[in-house]
């Protein structure tokens, strides 16, 4: 089983856990798996298309899967996931 | 006790943020070393009473904005990854960011309430030709469409 981090603001949607166990053998079958569990994230996270949203993140180890494969990137059960949240802005 | 205190002199519901000496003067200054343009980091800290917010750590990044830098910021993901990961060593909560506004008032703007997410505070330095002019705290709800004020202090506030 894979080990997901959760973000403080996202723990309300997770039964109030930082971390939770999921399966999968690939970033987007851990998600499944993360969102079965707990179906309140899956708006967090994926938009109405289901596409993950451009403002999520998601590094499996140290490296973000967009330099990677994405969501098909492979999950080992050691691994851990992160989801770190987009933050930009300006005074324009 | 401090807590107490606090519940009296602020009403139910309101959000309020301290930021302790050091991680202030590790803001202010990364704000004013990088004036004109803007700074971005990362505040850890402390929650109480279940959303009282103490600031005891900032990290101070790097600006990844790709153009001008002088009215835009983005935080590189990976500084953000290493702040969780510092957060969870040392047993504290990202409680949220922290960017400047050269020449420009404290205030959340459009852009920078589009990038955020909720539940984070936000802390805006405006610096206004070279020196601190005000600081303020915002959060966004949680569709993005609005930010209310939050009650900030700091050392010299
Ligand atoms: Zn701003």
């Amino acid at each position: 089983m894979a080990t997901i981090l959760i973000p403080t603001p996202l723990r309300q949607y997770a039964g109030g856990q930082s971390s939770v166990d999921a399966t999968g053998s690939s970033v987007s079958e851990v998600l499944a798996s993360l969102t079965s569990q707990h179906p309140a994230l899956k708006n967090h996270l994926y938009n109405d298309e289901g596409r993950l949203r451009s403002f999520v993140n998601i590094y499996v180890n140290d490296e973000d899967i967009r330099y990677l494969d994405k969501e098909k990137t492979a999950v080992a059960a050691a691994d851990t996931l992160s989801i770190v949240p987009s933050i930009a802005g300006g005074a324009a | 006790m401090l807590t107490e205190k606090l519940q009296i002199r602020y009403p139910t519901g309101t959000n309020v943020i301290r930021i302790e000496p050091h991680p202030w003067d590790v803001m202010l200054r990364h704000a004013l070393d990088c004036y004109p343009r803007e700074c971005c980091g990362i505040m850890l800290g402390t929650l109480q009473d279940g959303d009282e917010r103490t600031v005891t750590t900032a990290i101070a990044c790097r600006n990844s904005y790709e153009g001008d830098q002088s009215d835009r910021f983005e935080l590189d993901p990976k500084d953000q990854l290493a702040a969780q990961r510092l957060a969870r060593e040392q047993k504290l909560e990202v409680l949220g960011f922290f960017h400047s506004h050269p020449d420009c008032d404290s205030y959340f703007s459009a852009t920078d309430l589009a990038n955020s997410w909720p539940w984070y505070s936000n802390v805006v330095i405006s610096i206004v030709g070279g020196a601190l002019n005000r600081a303020k705290a915002f959060r966004a709800n949680e569709t993005q469409t609005e930010s209310t004020e939050e009650i900030l202090t700091w050392p010299q506030s």
